[in-house]
């Protein structure tokens, strides 16, 4: 056999200089841009053509190649996930035939917003968008922050490993907050497949059945959460055929902090130091493989890009950081998130600059190259910028609560990034450079989908809500959220499940913190049903859901915050983007009117999946989760009926149109008309609801959610305590009402409330001149929801019936 | 003034309840101080009225839940934690904490194996106060609430008699008054023979104040109406302990 010239080499081999060692320099100067991508692709960077002539041109200008480490380096930083470029690019939308031009969706809807609200209200946030998370202000002396990140293409893949290590780098987001905050409470929201979802509906192999990613997820965040010891109090599940092949699972972590120790700085001198787990293999890519599309060789492939989390090195670490900074040890701190080091050091030492020597990290097996160790997701590890003379006591705390301290580097104040490994520079990077990715140029467009659709006759309402009740947007999440330790810290004043049964669905969570009067309460609102026909008011309607959650648990309408997650399936299909588009401005419009500014945000893109028959897109979906501030725990107010002699009233207006809303779903309405949410009306209504509270002339109040007002009405009604009569003869609504929408139509900006019959004319007076009408009474005399409507009865259902399909619905596979 | 006992709260890596735990002792009186286990001598104990367990996941409890802190315990101290009770010294174990020193040896044999539900299980249970001459209930009413979340709480001996038995010797001094998670006869705390060795499932910190409690129109346990049965637990011990010295 002729022996051929020489074997077949890799791209990479092709044009490396120098025998693979522990790193490598890269002739990329003379390559087009074809082999640019292939380059790319090959070393899993998921950099666009355009990034890599970008590259390219700024070592041409440097006049040097680059090294491997440098390119891994780059594509981290420049990647979707750490950069969030789609939300900085000019996009060209075209809206029902017109066309207008966002430059930067992030800058215009998102800090722009958020920045005016800031104006308006001094003081009360402290910090938003440049740090791991957004404080506000809770008294004089403490701050409290949130966030919230997803986790959904390792949850796919290894739904445990990556739940659990969904949960565990958020919560070292919030110990990077400021100089270490302390995690107080966490959410997690999933969007899963129905959990009966048939085998053979399952268009592509390797796919984790709902109910295994649904098992895997809930274990994976029950298990960092539970060991962590942070309550886990707040969230929601969705399930939905789009969401089979990409499940979504959000994870977020509030934080508490003094709040002198906010900001944080670092200056030439101070030491690098990594704390907690060490860095191996584990991990590579994750951020890369999180900004691409997911087919079924990822189930096979992109393993390595997922870990397993071990809560207890963390809860070492974040021992040690919170005692470090009490004692005033911390000058800056980050965690070791997507993009790892390179990342963390990379924040650190973007302005200063500074030296960071690999042969000093802790691996966890030897034989790691240098990029490997540099960008390396190893779970677990936090790094530090010290002052030199604080590094004895440092090592004394580490030692004191067995964490791992290693020296890395120094800042040194070059203004540059340099990595030494076995004695070599192995990447020599300007930092400003570094932070410069090219802005996309990119194209949305969308077309109004919804119209007018006649709401179907109801013949029997009692069946339509028993049959609501077995519907799994609505069943109870009691069986996941007992799983979830959600009262260690001790701290938890309003539980996810509440009321006088301690069964009964509450609205939002409500936790003391330790050191104030004030308490925090946190909430989340998804409406993905909503946005397939009408984003705009999808994103009002989260946002008003948010709000209104918190405000009816007590919070100050006037002091709450919000975060904004998207996840989109491919943001270069011009209607999936022209989805986002419209739901941006949907959540601006109203996070403007309610005065609640964004202070962070996050966004999931490339969440869709290439099946043989084409990819399968989720809808988009956006997440708004929020904290307020409860001024005192005389203003807690659950959700759940406490009195057999009280009287029902409603805030809010019931509009005409059903969709979006699950009785919509169930009967087939398509593209009904989706609600509407009308800001100011509503505000003034949460102000004086707020007023109310202050006055303690609320006993109880529930949010209308999914399901509508039937539903709430006996949700209210599952404590147990009395039956319901209720009258909607003077239901504020608009006239096309039917009777469908009064019952299980889902307009927003409503709240059941419940008050002692001596106050309910002070209560009404409070709402003079807005849509606000006492609705009926509970009552001693029977356990049912009966629902009037003049002379006609709508609705005469046993509460124990209806509660026994609610608490059964997902018990069954959880 | 009156001097306040000391409550040393051991901290094993994964302990997380001991914050709201030294809480809880702070409010009743004690003064206290959280020790990670790296530092734990036999020399710490001295002058100690009180050695605290409390819960969370000590080294992750991957292998049978409290027995790695056990080991290292013992490893650290060797049997000093059997000489502080003899002494007169009480040692309170709370979930993990009573996983941990029944590992050790401290209370009556038994372990405390996954729930039968085979779930982490974080919900509020009834119990029963079979020992109210036990320094740690003697404040509390016969029958009272705490929250319990745990996924091997599930109290198990040898042989099922043997955890009937210590029903009728007053071993157990707490039991469910429903099925909560498979333990045998029901039992959610034990105490040893000396009564101040204790250890319980449940969680007393985690209700101080009737806030905490899920139904808002709770009524408060005891003499003052705020107060959560667990106020009461912590104040029990406290007024037993100021006595024996």
């Amino acid at each position: 056999m002729p022996m051929s010239d020489s074997p077949t080499l890799s791209p990479l081999d092709q044009i490396a200089e120098a025998p693979a060692d522990h790193y490598r320099v890269l002739k990329i100067s003379d390559l087009d841009g074809d082999r640019l991508l292939e380059l790319s692709r090959f070393m899993k960077l998921s950099l666009s053509r355009e990034d890599m002539l970008a590259v390219q041109e700024i070592y041409r200008e440097w006049e040097r190649e680059p090294t491997d480490v440098e390119l891994e380096v780059i594509a981290q930083t420049w990647s979707e996930h750490c950069k969030h470029r789609i939300f900085g690019a000019t996009i060209t939308h075209e809206i029902d035939g017109a066309t207008e031009t966002v430059d930067s969706l992030f800058k215009t809807y998102i800090r722009d917003v958020s920045q005016r609200i800031f104006d308006k209200k001094p003081g009360f946030v402290l910090s938003a968008f440049h740090d791991n998370a957004g404080f506000i202000a809770l008294d004089e002396n403490l701050a409290i922050c949130l966030k919230a990140e997803t986790h959904n293409h390792p949850s796919a893949i290894e739904p445990y490993a990556g739940a659990n290590t969904g949960l565990g780098g958020v919560i070292r987001d919030i110990l990077g907050a400021g100089k270490g905050a302390k995690p107080i409470g966490s959410l997690d929201v999933f969007c899963f497949g129905a959990p009966d979802t048939a085998m053979d509906h399952i268009k592509a192999e390797d796919v984790i059945h709902p109910l295994g990613v649904m098992r895997g997820v809930v274990r994976g965040v029950r298990d960092y959460g539970n060991r962590m010891g942070i309550p886990t109090i707040s969230g929601a599940i969705q399930f939905d055929d789009a969401y089979i092949y990409n499940p979504l699972v959000f994870c977020g972590t509030a934080g508490v902090i003094p709040i002198q120790d906010i900001d944080k700085k670092i200056e030439a001198g101070m030491k690098v130091i990594a704390v907690g787990g060490r860095t191996g293999r584990d991990g590579l890519h994750g951020a890369t493989f999180s900004s691409a599309a997911l087919d079924t060789d990822s189930h096979e492939s992109d393993q390595q890009a997922v870990q397993i989390g071990n809560p207890i090195e963390e809860k070492k670490a974040a021992d040690f950081v919170l005692a470090a900074r009490d004692k005033g040890l911390i000058g800056f701190i980050t965690d070791c998130g997507a993009g790892g080091f390179s990342s963390a050091a990379g924040e650190m030492l973007e302005e200063c600059g500074g030296t960071i020597d690999l042969d000093q990290v802790k691996l966890k097996e030897p034989g790691l190259v240098s990029w490997e160790v540099f960008i390396s997701e190893s779970q677990e590890r936090m790094v530090l910028a010290v002052d030199e003379s604080a590094l004895p006591e440092l090592r004394k705390l580490a030692d004191l609560y067995e964490t791992e301290l290693t020296e890395l580097g120094s800042a040194d104040g070059s203004g540059i990034l340099k990595v030494t490994h076995h004695g070599r520079t192995v990447c020599q990077l300007d930092c400003t450079k570094l932070h410069d990715a090219p802005v996309r140029t990119l194209s949305s467009r969308w077309e109004k989908k919804t119209a007018a659709v006649d709401a179907p006759v109801l013949t029997h309402a009692g069946a339509a809500l028993r049959d609501l009740f077995t519907d799994f947007a609505i069943v109870s999440r009691e069986p996941i959220i007992r799983e979830y330790d959600h009262e260690v810290q001790g701290n938890t004043v309003l539980k996810p499940l509440a009321g006088a049964s301690g069964d009964a669905p509450q609205d939002a969570a409500v936790l003391r913190i330790s050191g104030s009067e004030r308490l925090m309460s946190m909430s989340v609102a998804i409406l993905p049903e909503w946005g397939k026909t009408d984003p705009y008011a999808m994103g009002a309607a989260c946002v008003d859901e948010c709000v209104r959650q918190l405000v009816a648990s007590g919070a100050d309408p006037d002091r709450l915050a919000i975060l904004d997650n998207f996840c989109v399936g491919n943001p270069e299909d011009e209607e999936e983007l022209g989805a986002l588009v419209e739901t941006v401005k949907g959540i601006a419009a109203a996070a403007e009117a309610y005065g609640a500014p964004f202070v962070s945000g996050k966004d999931s893109f490339y969440n869709y999946f290439e099946t043989e028959d084409g990819p399968v897109s989720i809808p988009v979906t956006i997440l708004i989760s929020g904290m307020g501030i409860v001024e005192e725990a005389a203003h807690v107010i659950g959700a759940s009926l406490r009195r057999e002699d009280s009287l029902l009233a409603i805030i809010g207006r019931t509009g005409a149109a059903l969709g979006g809303s699950v009785f919509a779903r169930r009967h087939d309405l398509g593209n009904a008309e989706v609600p509407a949410t009308s800001f100011d009306e509503a505000f003034q209504c949460y102000r004086q609801y707020y007023e109310a509270v202050k006055q303690g002339l609320i006993l109880s109040a529930h949010d209308v959610g999914e399901g509508g007002l039937a539903v709430t009405l006996a949700e209210a009604a599952f404590s147990g305590k009395a039956g319901l009569e209720i009258d909607l003869c003077s239901l504020p609504m608009d006239d096309d009402a039917s009777k469908a929408a009064m019952l299980f139509g889902e307009s927003p900006s409503r709240l059941v409330i419940e008050v002692a019959p001596e106050n309910l004319e002070k209560v009404a007076k409070l709402f003079d001149g807005l849509p606000f009408a006492a609705l009926g009474r509970a009552t001693s005399r029977h356990a049912n929801l009966v629902v009037d409507w003049g002379e006609e009865t709508l609705i005469n259902e046993s509460l124990t019936d209806l509660k026994s399909l609610w608490k059964n619905g997902l018990a069954q596979y959880y | 003034m009156e001097e306040r006992p000391c409550a040393v709260l051991l901290k094993f890596p994964g302990t997380n309840c001991d914050a709201e735990t030294a809480r809880a002792l702070e409010e009743v009186g004690f003064v206290t101080e959280t020790l990670p286990v790296s530092a734990l001598t036999p020399e710490k104990l001295v002058g100690v009225a009180l050695v605290v367990l409390s819960g969370g996941f000590s080294y992750g409890d991957y292998v049978m839940s409290g027995r790695i802190a056990s080991l290292v315990t013992e490893q650290k101290i060797g049997a000093t934690l059997g000489e502080f009770r003899d002494n007169g010294g009480f040692i309170l174990g709370i979930c993990n904490g009573f996983q941990i020193l029944t590992q050790l040896g401290l209370l009556p044999p038994g372990s405390l194996v996954e729930n039968a539900s085979g779930r982490f299980q974080c919900q509020w249970v009834r119990l029963k106060n079979l020992a109210p001459t036990n320094p740690y209930l003697a404040h509390l009413p016969e029958e009272f609430e705490f929250p319990i979340a745990h996924a091997e709480g599930r109290f198990v001996t040898k042989e099922a008699a043997e955890a009937a038995a210590y029903v009728e010797n007053g071993a157990a001094a707490l039991t469910y008054l429903d099925e909560v998670n498979g333990s045998f006869a029901d039992i959610a705390g034990l105490q040893d023979e000396s009564g101040r060795v204790f250890g319980l499932m449940p969680h007393p910190e985690r209700f101080l104040h009737r806030r905490d409690h899920y139904d808002p129109d709770w009524k408060g346990a005891g003499d003052d109406e705020s107060r959560g049965a667990g106020y009461y637990f912590f104040r029990s011990l406290h007024q037993s302990i100021s006595q024996s010295n």
